[in-house]
């Protein structure tokens, strides 16, 4: 009987199908898993930072002092924790955590302001998370320059020059993709990134390893099957299951997280299958070059799972990171997934934008792929 | 007993530091993965891609745009139409568009002046930043131009300076943070997975039979499986403390490092122990991996490293206390970074007491089962 092409790949496939479904609470584990993660983390997961803990001291107690410690309160930002009368009470709070942020009134600050010249105040601001830093100052200038321009808007009108018309430089603010501003449309997709980025292939760093470790590899080698049929014959049901996963990921993320989708589905799904191709690959890479099972998968973590949870944009646009980091961002399939992933979701755009991240996608299997064949060795020792 | 206890105690470290694979991983996780994790965890906004649309090429506007300057902008091209935009935009090289009409000149003169900033929401939190960052620097341009009209009345008019002062990171440098914070996350993963595979290892091999056959008490093994992680992990986190974080990053280290290192060593043991409680669920590898999985994400997400808890909702405020992983970061930078001592951090302690207990006691029970 004549052999069909591919019938050898077929039958290891099978038999790895077989052993996937006999152990049900594994490929359970395998597909509750990710379903859960996404659940627990879209529900809960919010990056936003409001209500940041801000204490007052303030020396004036004037109507000034009081509008301008308003202005801070009443906006979202900011949750008012005390007011303090020391400036070394305020250091200590910030020292200790529960403020982190402190605004520091001096004594002259209404009497500078009714007489129309200006005034200081102190902002201390906790950096210790530089991110939070960052948002804490950039909210407390952006209010303060709303203060400003009331201030100078009500002495302009004082001196009867107060047109509002003739307010020198006005911005306009328009946010597209993602109008709402809200951060379950930018983390459930980027969480579909990296979750298909840790499952997939520490399932698949241990199927050949495992082999080695129980002695059935010897049964490979003296097989007739190929080094291809052995790889592909291995990557098949696996893909299945990551692409299962996917299916599942997206269909909560649409109807579960109502996350804005705009774009076209069969491109996000093509992106999605070279994606599982190429993640179940690094898992089989990784497992042809280790002896243990154990070894395996620490490598997955740290080679695969945690570059792929920091550098691919899911938190940071890659353009912001530095020159390290844009560096390690360029050579992670992730980075080219995720700008698929995101586009798909909230950009929208024909199919030609995204030809390039999908041709990275697929040289990316063929490097992957042909390593793995280099490494698999029908050899012993 | 101590000599039986010993005795295993050998064989696990020996099975450790023979095992050179795992060793390597080990070391790259607190020298590679700290070095490279400081340089990615970037959430603030440093060199925000911004394109610039340019109608007015007038003085006023160049003026304008030359505000957006780094650290927190980089401008990252000039596009000539609108078409161009939307190309920049649509393919991720800018996240912020910023376009000045042609009236921009004659307006900035007599009021009225408008310039539209369209920003890339798909980064809601950067582009809530960038957001405020321009409004303030809407703000100050009008009042210099109005300062300007008004014939030189600068500062002659009500105006408030913020004069906002960063303690601890006066420059907001991310790695300082992010450094120490994937060391503190890499004692949280190490330790677990060490300990669990110790144990799943001898499950898988059937090994786990011959030890309960030994006069070896449930609670010997279970000491045997953690000690050298309760040895190791610590050690090779000061390590990385001092080598990378400190060495190559240049964070200021201000705080007490015995006290770091003790309450170190009572955590990687509580983790140890439910590093140990997991494989005692599993099965095999796979199974294990799953599980921890399960719990190690979840306990990372909610540490207060990527939200603020007091920006949680309720909900997650409390479930972000049972997270041992919470007290275990706040209490390493108020130690190590802002140089707090005990009465800073003694919430942090009881916090990582008390989840220690809990697990270890959990989890000795389970051991305690084995012999039934």
């Amino acid at each position: 009987m004549r052999r069909l092409p591919g019938d050898r790949a077929l039958a290891i496939a099978r038999k790895e199908t077989r052993q996937l479904l006999r152990d049900p609470a594994y490929l359970g584990l395998a597909i509750v898993v990710p379903l859960l993660l996404i659940l627990l983390l879209g529900y809960q997961l919010s990056l936003d930072v409001k209500g940041l803990l801000v204490a007052v001291v303030d020396h004036d107690r004037s109507r000034w002092s009081r509008e301008y410690v308003d202005g801070l309160v009443h906006s979202e930002y900011f949750r008012l924790v005390g007011m303090l009368d020391s400036p070394e009470e305020a250091r200590e709070w910030v020292r200790s955590g529960r403020a982190r942020v402190v605004i520091d009134i001096p004594p002259d600050f209404g009497r500078r302001l009714s007489a129309g010249r200006p005034a200081t105040l102190g902002v201390t601001v906790d950096g210790s998370f530089p991110a939070r830093g960052q948002i804490g100052t950039g909210y407390v200038e952006a209010i303060n320059a709303l203060y400003n321009q009331r201030l100078l808007r009500e002495h302009l009108a004082r001196h009867g020059a107060g047109d509002d018309r003739l307010w020198p430089v006005q911005m306009e603010l328009a946010v597209w993709y993602n109008p709402t501003l809200e951060s379950k449309n930018f983390i459930v997709p980027g969480m579909l990134v990296v979750i298909l980025m840790i499952f997939p292939p520490l399932l698949s760093a241990l199927l050949i390893v495992r082999e080695r470790e129980s002695g059935t590899i010897l049964n490979l080698y003296c097989s007739p099957a190929g080094r291809w049929d052995i790889l592909a014959g291995k990557a098949l049901p696996y893909v299945a299951v990551s692409f299962l996963d996917f299916l599942l990921i997206f269909a909560a993320s649409i109807w579960l997280f109502r996350v804005r989708f705009v774009g076209a589905v069969w491109v996000l799904v093509a992106g999605a299958l070279l994606y599982s191709v190429c993640t179940v690959g690094l898992g089989l890479l990784i497992s042809t070059l280790t002896r243990s099972q154990l070894a395996a998968m620490l490598a997955t973590f740290l080679g695969a799972v945690a570059p792929a949870f920091t550098f691919s944009g899911i938190f940071t646009p890659p353009a912001s990171l530095d020159a390290v980091g844009r560096f390690v961002s360029r050579l992670i399939p992730a980075t080219y997934f995720m700008d698929i992933v995101r586009g798909s979701y909230l950009k929208g755009g024909g199919v030609v934008a995204y030809v390039p991240s999908l041709l990275i996608l697929m040289l990316y299997c063929v490097v992957i792929y042909v390593a793995a064949w280099l490494a698999l060795r029908k050899r012993l020792g | 007993m101590i000599s039986r206890l010993a005795a295993m105690i050998r064989k696990e470290c020996s099975q450790l530091f023979r095992d050179v694979p795992i060793l390597l991983f080990v070391i790259w996780a607190f020298t590679g993965a700290v070095y490279t994790g400081g340089h990615g965890m970037g959430a603030e906004l440093r060199d925000y891609p911004a394109l610039v649309l340019d109608l007015s090429r007038s003085a006023e506007s160049r003026e304008l745009l030359s505000r957006f300057r780094a650290p927190y902008f980089r401008i990252v091209g000039y596009a000539g139409s609108d078409a161009e935009l939307v190309r920049w935009l649509d393919g991720g090289r800018a996240s912020l568009a910023i376009v000045v009409p042609p009236d921009f000149e004659r307006r900035a003169q007599r009021g009225g002046a408008r310039f539209q900033v369209i920003s890339d929401g798909s980064q809601s939190m950067s582009a809530t930043i960038a957001g405020a960052h321009i409004a303030s620097i809407a703000g100050r341009y009008s009042v210099e131009l109005l300062e300007a009209r008004l014939g030189g009345a600068r500062g002659r008019l009500p105006q408030v300076d913020a004069r906002v002062r960063v303690e601890y990171n006066p420059n907001l440098v991310e790695t300082w943070f992010s450094g120490l914070l994937e060391v503190l996350n890499q004692v949280t993963m190490i330790a677990m997975l060490l300990a669990a595979a110790a144990m799943v290892r001898e499950r898988e091999r059937g090994t786990l039979e011959h030890l309960l056959v030994t006069p070896l008490r449930p609670w010997e093994l279970f000491a045997a499986k953690v000690i050298p992680v309760v040895v190791l992990v610590p050690l090779a986190a000061l390590g990385s403390v001092f080598g990378i974080v400190h060495g190559v990053f240049g964070t200021p280290i201000r705080g007490s490092v015995a006290l770091f290192y003790a309450v170190s060593v009572v955590y990687v043991f509580a983790l140890a122990s439910l590093g140990l409680a997991i494989a005692m669920l599993a099965r095999n590898l796979g199974q294990a991996m799953l599980l921890l999985l399960l719990i190690l994400y979840p306990m990372m997400l909610l540490s207060g490293a990527f939200t603020p808890p007091e920006s949680m909702g309720a909900f997650m405020r409390y479930a972000s206390l049972a997270s041992p992983v919470r007290h275990y970061v706040d209490f390493g930078y108020q130690v190590l970074f802002k140089g707090n001592g005990l009465a800073y951090v003694w919430a942090d302690i009881v916090g990582i007491l008390v989840l220690g207990v809990a697990l270890f006691t959990i989890s000795i029970r389970r051991f305690a089962r084995l012999t039934r």
